[in-house]
């Protein structure tokens, strides 16, 4: 007796497309790991401690670019990082210390394990006010305070303001591939 | 080294900012036009703003009728160098013009979309395009 031939299985459109991202994280977590070398590994960190004196901003964002350029972030990815780092330490001297230049400031950003997000932490020991406390404003172009905190929101993939005692920590975290990149890559990987 | 002069009417007029940041203006008959130059901060911005509301807008009775501001030479600047374009929009409003702001380079121009200003700022390519609109 002839052996029976199994009947074709059908997947639906959604499994394939969740295997599909799948891969393509694979993929990505793979050819990332498997680009570092121990020793050419970029710097895992960046640790400075400042005062709140805005002649500070340009070498902090400078170095926060070159730890993501280093890790493998795009350009417009670092431009980013470094532009958010900006209007955090500003805002610290602005609001957290009403304009003093001489206050503490610590400062760290390193690169997760996984090389695939960048993590800021910046600590003050100003007034503690929490951002995302305050009521909402309307957005009037003209009107332009608290377009730091607009680019913070819409540039980094987690903001996170943590009132301490004594002053405030605020955490960022970058992906280095946002899901729209994702979309585009699966895109590019699926018409090759 | 010298800087390159760009080409002037003849009846232009240099302005001294006295500022590395605005190295180069003139004033071309009810327009002016500066150069802009460097990374713009809260560390340096109020120099920007001194530059633009005093010394280029400084006469209420002679506000231009464009503003025009090249910007070819600044890879980046911030929300407070944001805040003074806005401030200096603002004060040539007053006298019915605008500012032109030229030669953009991606992430200025990126952060004026994100800011809203983009259609509030008149962008064109170059100073010659400004001074001919």
């Amino acid at each position: 007796m002839a052996a029976q031939k199994p009947a074709a299985r059908h997947y639906p459109l959604s499994s394939i497309l969740c295997l599909c991202l799948i891969q393509t994280a694979m993929s990505h977590v793979q050819s990332d790991l498997s680009q570092r070398n121990p020793a050419t590994a970029p710097p895992p960190a960046v640790r400075l401690n400042i005062t709140s004196d805005p002649a500070n901003l340009a070498t902090v964002r400078r170095a926060v670019g070159d730890l993501a350029a280093a890790h493998g972030f795009d350009a417009t990815a670092c431009g980013e990082i470094a532009l958010c780092v900006n209007e955090a330490l500003a805002n610290v001297t602005r609001h957290a210390y009403g304009g003093a230049t001489d206050r503490p400031i610590e400062f760290a950003a390193d690169v997760d394990e996984r090389d695939a997000e960048l993590r800021v932490h910046i600590r003050d020991w100003g007034n503690g006010v929490n951002p995302d406390a305050l009521p909402p404003r309307k957005r009037d172009p003209m009107t332009p305070g608290g377009l730091g905190l607009v680019c913070l929101r819409k540039m980094m993939d987690d903001v996170r303001f943590t009132p301490q005692p004594d002053g405030m920590l605020l955490e960022m975290r970058r992906r280095k591939r946002r899901p729209s990149m994702w979309l585009f890559d699966l895109i590019r990987n699926w018409k090759r | 080294m010298t800087q390159p002069s760009q080409p002037q009417p003849r009846d232009a007029q240099s302005i001294r900012t006295g500022s590395d940041l605005v190295p180069a203006a003139r004033r071309a008959g009810e327009n002016v036009v500066a150069a802009v130059r460097g990374e713009i901060d809260l560390h340096n911005s109020p120099e920007l703003r001194n530059v633009l509301l005093n010394t280029l807008l400084g006469d209420a009775n002679a506000l231009p009728n464009r503003l025009v501001l090249n910007l070819e030479q600044v890879p980046y600047m911030d929300s407070s160098a944001i805040a003074v374009l806005v401030e200096s929009l603002r004060k040539v409003q007053r006298g019915g013009g605008k500012i032109y702001l030229t030669n953009l380079q991606p992430r200025v121009k990126g952060l004026l979309e994100i800011a809203r200003l983009n259609a509030i700022f008149v962008i064109v390519a170059s100073e010659e395009e400004a001074l001919k609109k």
